[in-house]
């Protein structure tokens, strides 16, 4: 039987060497950033002005004591002074380490420790932000300490610092990026020029060309991840062109303006993760999208999280009447560890579909026919292989699942600093990405994750995030619960489920006092609450709770109590009756 | 100037229209624990108030900030100050 293995094509050579070289030769091009704000209200800045003003920054930066090498968090919301500071640094020579602004009338101190800590883990020696987000930054920045303290930007481009604009080699580091904006465990991920630069070639190879139509981006999403940043700024940057950038927040609030946006420039280009597409179907308005065109957009990348074929089919019949081509809309698999992207589906009428049973697949690994649709994502992009492997890291057969490992020009250098999870992740070249997949006509299907990681619309969270929300919660058997991305049937994408051993003090409102503690403490609403008998949890020789084992026969249904409290199975049988009421899914 | 029944009145068509929740809205709701509203839910109804009442709410705000009403009460301090 042949071998899981996929090989992209061959990579065509970077066309810049570094961020800072593609920006000097942007700079000639007429083209530039257009900001839009809530009310539609526009601010272009050319990449000439973009060029200038980083010029002005890196000068200021470097008179700061910046270094080359030196790396420099930046915290801002999209707009022109990120561009000052995400240029800038890279001009002193520097590496820019881009991080979460904070969320409105979200938790504080969790966004202080969050912030200190990433601050610190990079070694930051200095904050730059603006006015207002750098007045509730006090905190955090009191708590890392960089060396070099936290700074407006503006004040910096203003300062009147000669301009500076240092040479910088392609195996510098170009940028460090967050896999997980948690204060649990996060992995500042460490990526060269030459990977940056990499992972733009790759883009523009897959990028469809439409005759005498100049590509054009738009984007909502947050600059401080891959998709946003590689995906979409540095990608502007390296083959000049226009680019619209909306913020998040504004995207959330209102998805029509991305739609608009998109029509009103004639875009070509933008990307989302899947519940931005489910997000514009159940929330725009018909009114919103008068005189709406989206027949100019060429390339609509479905990224970062699980795609529902579901959404992609309603997205395609809700907005084809307004131009919306079903060949545009192109499934995607990545991770920040390989700069962005891994694979890409080719344009189809429709997405490429894999039916098979989910209990089969959960329980031994095989793939069988059944009734989950799991959607492919395609071939590896230039440049990169793939290859499913098992657990003792032999590669497995067509159509046996097994880990994604991927090699290539744009995965990372490492994790910054933490030599041991690196060579865990990386192995002669090999990036073990901890999802699960399978190849099947040649095409890579991602079907699960080996690692405890939980992707929520497109950002990544620890299990511990939710586990640690419930301590002290009465009712709750102290360390007993585990927190799990599923899929649950009729969703959307995937969704958090905390499966909780029953405690001392357990009342019949515990799965509601569960959910309002999670999303209290995290700003995440659980799907699901299931309640366990004490022990049901499956643990390790050393008693640690075995989360992707419990995922694992939950999914299966043989998730069941261990034999010695069975004779609980009356009382248990009550308790879980009372609970059943309280058991309400919310559909987000 | 925006009164408190102003911003209620704008709160409960975001609710309606954008949460699309089916409960009715009452000042002293909760906004996490009554109303459920997770980070999404939050971002939209404070960008959602922000427009209308071109004021800004940061997170600073959320300190003592639990109900609905607590909510109209400020998005009115903070035209007030705006103003």
């Amino acid at each position: 039987m042949s071998a899981s293995r996929l090989l992209g094509s061959t990579q065509p050579p970077p066309r810049h060497a570094s961020i800072p070289e593609a920006l000097r030769r942007a700079a000639e091009h007429p083209s530039g950033l257009t900001f839009v704000d809530a009310a539609e209200s526009e601010e272009t800045l050319l990449w000439s002005e973009v060029h200038a003003r980083a010029r002005a920054t890196a000068g200021a930066l470097r008179h700061l004591g910046v270094h080359p090498g030196d790396r420099v968090a930046i915290v801002l919301p999209t707009s022109p002074d990120f561009m000052d500071a995400f240029f800038g640094t890279l001009l002193a020579g520097a590496v820019p380490v881009p991080l979460y602004p904070p969320v409105r009338l979200g938790r504080l101190e969790e966004y202080h420790r969050t912030t200190a800590r990433m601050v610190q883990l990079s070694g930051a020696v200095c904050v730059l932000t603006d006015g207002l987000v750098g007045k509730l930054l006090g905190e955090a920045v009191a708590e890392a300490r960089p060396r070099l303290g936290c700074h407006r930007v503006s004040t910096l481009r203003e300062a009147g610092e000669a301009p500076v604009e240092l040479p910088v080699p392609p195996e510098a580091l170009a940028a460090v990026q967050f896999s997980s904006g948690s204060t649990v465990d996060p992995k500042p991920v460490a990526l060269s020029h030459a990977n940056v630069m990499a992972q733009v070639e790759t883009i523009r190879a897959l990028m469809p060309v439409r005759e005498g139509v100049r590509p054009l981006g738009v984007s909502w999403l947050p600059l401080y991840h891959d998709m946003g940043l590689i995906g979409c700024l540095v990608n502007a940057v390296a083959y000049p062109g226009p680019l619209v950038l909306l913020r998040p927040e504004q995207f959330l609030a209102r998805p029509a303006l991305w739609l608009r946006a998109l029509s009103r420039h004639r875009g070509t280009l933008s990307a989302a993760p899947n519940f931005a597409y489910a997000l514009c179907v159940r929330r725009i308005r018909e009114e919103e999208l008068r005189g709406v065109d989206l027949s100019s957009w060429a390339l609509a990348l479905n990224g970062a999280e699980s795609i529902s074929a579901e959404v992609a089919r309603r997205f395609v019949e809700r907005f084809a009447p307004y131009g919306f081509d079903a060949r545009a809309l192109v499934p995607a698999y990545g991770l920040a560890e390989a700069s962005l992207a891994v694979t890409f589906a080719p344009s189809r009428p429709a997405l490429r579909t894999v039916t098979v049973d989910a209990t089969a697949l959960a329980a031994d690994g095989r793939v069988r026919p059944g009734d989950r649709t799991l959607v492919s994502v395609g071939r590896p992009v230039p440049g990169a292989e793939v290859e499913i492997r098992d657990e003792t890291g032999r590669v497995v057969p067509l159509g046996t699942v097994g880990r994604i490992h991927v090699r290539g020009p744009s995965v990372m250098v490492g994790y910054l600093g933490q030599p041991e999870a690196t060579r865990t992740a990386l192995v002669d070249g090999w990036l073990d990405t901890g999802d699960l997949g399978f190849v099947t006509d040649g095409e890579l299907v991602v079907c699960g994750r080996a690692k405890d990681v939980i992707i929520l619309r497109g950002a990544n969270h620890v299990p511990q995030e939710f586990e640690e929300a419930l301590e002290g919660l009465e009712g709750v058997r102290a360390g007993c619960a585990v927190a799990l991305g599923a899929i649950p049937a009729g969703a959307e994408g995937e969704q958090l489920v905390l499966l909780v051993e029953l405690g001392a003090g357990t009342r019949a409102d515990l799965a509601d006092r569960v959910r309002t503690r999670v999303l209290e403490r995290t700003g995440i609403r659980p799907h699901g609450v299931e309640l366990l008998l004490p022990g049901t949890l499956p643990r390790t020789s050393s008693g640690k709770l075995r989360r992707r084992e419990a995922l694992r026969r939950w999914q299966s249904g043989t998730l069941t109590p261990p034999r010695k409290v069975r004779w609980l199975g009356l009382a248990g049988a009550m308790v879980k009756s009372a609970m059943a009421f309280a058991r309400l899914d919310h559909e987000t | 100037m925006p009164n408190e029944a102003d911003v209620l009145e704008t709160i409960r068509t975001i609710a309606r229209a954008e949460l699309e929740l089916e409960r009715p809205v009452q000042p002293g709701d909760d906004l996490l624990a009554d109303l459920g509203l997770d980070s999404l839910g939050l971002t939209i109804l404070a960008v959602g108030l922000e427009n209308r009442f071109r004021v800004k709410l940061s997170q600073e705000d959320a300190v003592g900030l639990r109900t609905v009403g607590d909510l109209a009460k400020l998005v009115v301090r903070r035209s007030e100050a705006a103003a």
